[in-house]
């Protein structure tokens, strides 16, 4: 299971429907996911959610393309000393925050990353290491 | 027009060489034509840089004093093979270190010994009249060694299999993570870097054909283990002197939940002899097709889900049924470039000649599969009549059937004999501490399960690794066929 942090402005939320027809959104892909932290900020409401490993994708796409942010915080760093550019990682990454570049180097941009550590446990070079 | 070995070594010795690489030639060829390419061209280099298991290195540590000839040996606490003479050793790139099997392992210990680090050097011995000694604790590095031998008895695949994952769990395989329902897909090699695409007849590479190995110069000594060109599945045997190699090129690798291996680099110059090898060095990445394999299914034949070549696998993508699935590779192609470009720089720089092989690779043996003389058993041949309840009976008669037949495991289906749950004894029992009365509200709807023809470690894998005891097993259209437990495989 992969974490997310989702934040919802309340802009999004001006009456209850619209959060379950937010969450519908993310259910209407069929899956099964759990809050871990429901909590509120002055912007709106944050969930931590766990969904499935192969479906951060597609919740990730969906959420973002209705205006929802998902965690930009980056919460993975790559070690480029240690880094092969193997590649191992490239096709489990949800955002494409990590991808290769032209000239097939792996590249990592921090702020597409949404920290749900998916790629980390695949390194085999152990360059990705969640930050702190 | 032809060149031989001779005339290119003579422009190599005085500089006017012309040496591309495999990509380069491929222009090359394009705008020109092959038989202009083969006057122009004297060597296309190659390379690879990729996980490569049958890796290890020969080493040789001296003699102690007072001898000892070990028994068992380790280095940095690895397992190093030992069947050889008294302080000789075998270290294999995939030997695990037993505590932390998934974060060290032989590789990493090439790796360390290659950079000039200490490496901790431990081994036992029963003793001898000749070889007293029976114990040694030290630290030693690449200098101490006599040899250090890189020996590889398979490395450069051809090409590799596309793996993806039909079943709904993350797999951990030597394809790297496999995310459940075809989350993605990971490939191997260089495609038209590759060594062997590139001379797929084994015309130039043979034995003794001189390599870049590991970042220094290594040989090819045969064909490797599995070495099947009959289906475009050639392999090599290499070796070469690990003093003389780079750390940059041998890179200890940890695949969690699988185990370790390391990443070699391989490059190898092919001699434009003819306007035949010319042309056969222009070969694309669309043109080295290859399957896309379910790694779901854990048998030796795995289900083949459609073809693709490394064209589109370098673009990050395949198709399967019409779902685009992201891919990338688990070797690197950044690195396979670096390689065929520095083996480029030392040709050109007059450091390197090439030679003919004292010998050609074979073009006709096959891999055959293994002769197993005890059988393999089968859920089939282990599963026992499951005891069935419909989905819509009471919780009680559910719990007469468990304690009249003394069973653990009851089965839900509905009227139709298709799977609908799980009941176990336990669940029973707290059912009934708590005044439950629906069978619905207790049953296990999301059940692992088997089929007849899978082999029962794999079954027994799935349970241990779930933390279940019996497994229903089911045909194709989710009838239930059976039960296996715990019980009728211990
Ligand atoms: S880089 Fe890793 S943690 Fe960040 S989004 Fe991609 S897979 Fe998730
Ligand atoms: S898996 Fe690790 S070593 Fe390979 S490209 Fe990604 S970060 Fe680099």
């Amino acid at each position: 299971m992969a974490i997310i942090n989702v934040s919802i402005p309340f802009r999004l939320i001006k009456q209850i429907e619209d959060y379950s027809r937010i969450v519908n959104e993310i259910l209407k892909h069929n899956i099964s996911f759990n809050i871990l932290k429901f909590s509120t900020t002055s912007s709106g409401i944050n969930l931590l959610l766990e969904v499935p490993e192969d479906k951060t994708k597609e919740i990730t796409e969906t959420l973002r393309s209705n205006d929802i942010q998902v965690d930009k915080k980056g919460r993975v760093i790559l070690d480029e000393d240690k880094c092969i550019h193997c590649g191992s990682c490239i096709s489990l990454c949800p955002t494409d925050a990590l991808h290769f570049t032209n000239k097939d180097k792996v590249e990592f941009y921090g702020n597409k990353c949404i920290g749900c550590l998916i790629c980390q446990d695949a390194c085999p070079r152990g360059a990705i290491s969640e930050s702190k | 027009m032809t060149k031989t070995y001779k005339e290119i070594n003579q422009k190599i010795k005085s500089g006017d060489a012309v040496v591309v690489t495999a990509e380069e030639m491929i222009d090359i060829v394009e705008e020109s034509g092959s038989k202009v390419a083969a006057e122009e061209v004297d060597v296309v280099t190659t390379g690879t840089f990729g996980p490569m298991c049958s890796s290890g290195a020969f080493l040789n540590f001296g003699h102690s004093d007072p001898p000892i000839k070990f028994d068992h040996l380790w280095l940095n606490e690895v397992h190093a093979y030992h069947g050889n003479a008294a302080v000789d050793c075998y270290l294999g790139v995939t030997r695990k270190l037993d505590k932390r099997p998934y974060e060290y392992g032989g590789g990493n210990v090439i790796e360390e010994l290659v950079s000039g680090k200490e490496i901790r050097l431990r081994g036992i011995s029963d003793t001898t009249d000749c070889y007293p000694l029976s114990e040694v604790d030290t630290y030693i590095t690449i200098d101490d060694l006599n040899q250090a031998i890189l020996c590889n008895p398979r490395n450069v695949y051809q090409k590799y299999d596309v793996a993806v994952n039909s079943t709904d769990r993350t797999l951990y395989t030597y394809m790297g993570k496999l995310l459940p329902n075809f989350g993605n897909a990971h490939y191997s090699g260089s495609g038209c870097l590759n060594p062997l695409a590139n001379d797929p007849d084994f015309e130039t590479i043979g034995i003794g054909t001189r390599i870049f190995l590991g970042g220094g110069v290594g040989y090819i000594i045969g064909h490797g283990t599995q070495h099947n060109p009959k289906n475009g599945m050639g392999t090599l045997f290499v070796k070469g002197n690990l003093k003389q190699m780079s750390p940059e090129y041998l890179r200890g690798v940890n695949y969690e939940k699988y185990g370790t291996s390391m990443f070699c680099g391989v490059g190898i110059p092919i001699p434009i002899l003819n306007e035949g090898i010319a042309k056969k060095t222009a070969i694309k990445d669309e043109e080295i097709t290859t399957e896309i394999v379910d790694y779901g299914i854990p048998r030796r034949d795995r289900p083949v889900l459609g073809k693709t070549n490394y064209k589109d696998l370098k673009k990050g993508f395949i198709n399967i049924n019409g779902k685009e699935i992201k891919c990338s590779s688990m070797s690197s192609l950044y690195y396979a470039r670096k390689i065929a470009n520095e083996l480029k720089e030392w040709i050109e720089e007059g450091k390197f000649l090439l030679n003919h092989p004292a010998e050609s690779l074979p073009t006709d043996t096959e891999f055959h599969p293994m002769r197993q003389t005890s059988e393999i058993e089968f859920v089939k041949d282990l599963k026992r009549e499951a005891v069935i309840c419909y989905h819509d009976c009471d919780i009680k008669v559910v719990a007469e059937k468990i304690i009249n037949q003394n069973i653990n495991h009851i089965i839900i289906t509905d009227r139709h004999n298709k799977l609908k749950g799980i009941v176990t004894s336990f669940d029973i029992t707290k059912a009934v501490a708590n005044n439950e009365k629906k069978l619905n509200d207790i049953i296990t709807k999301k059940v692992i399960t088997t089929t007849d023809n899978e082999p029962v470690d794999v079954a027994t894998r799935r349970m241990k690794k779930h933390e279940i005891s019996a497994l229903p097993v089911i045909d194709d259209k989710n009838n239930v066929v059976g039960i296996i437990s715990a019980e009728e495989l211990m």
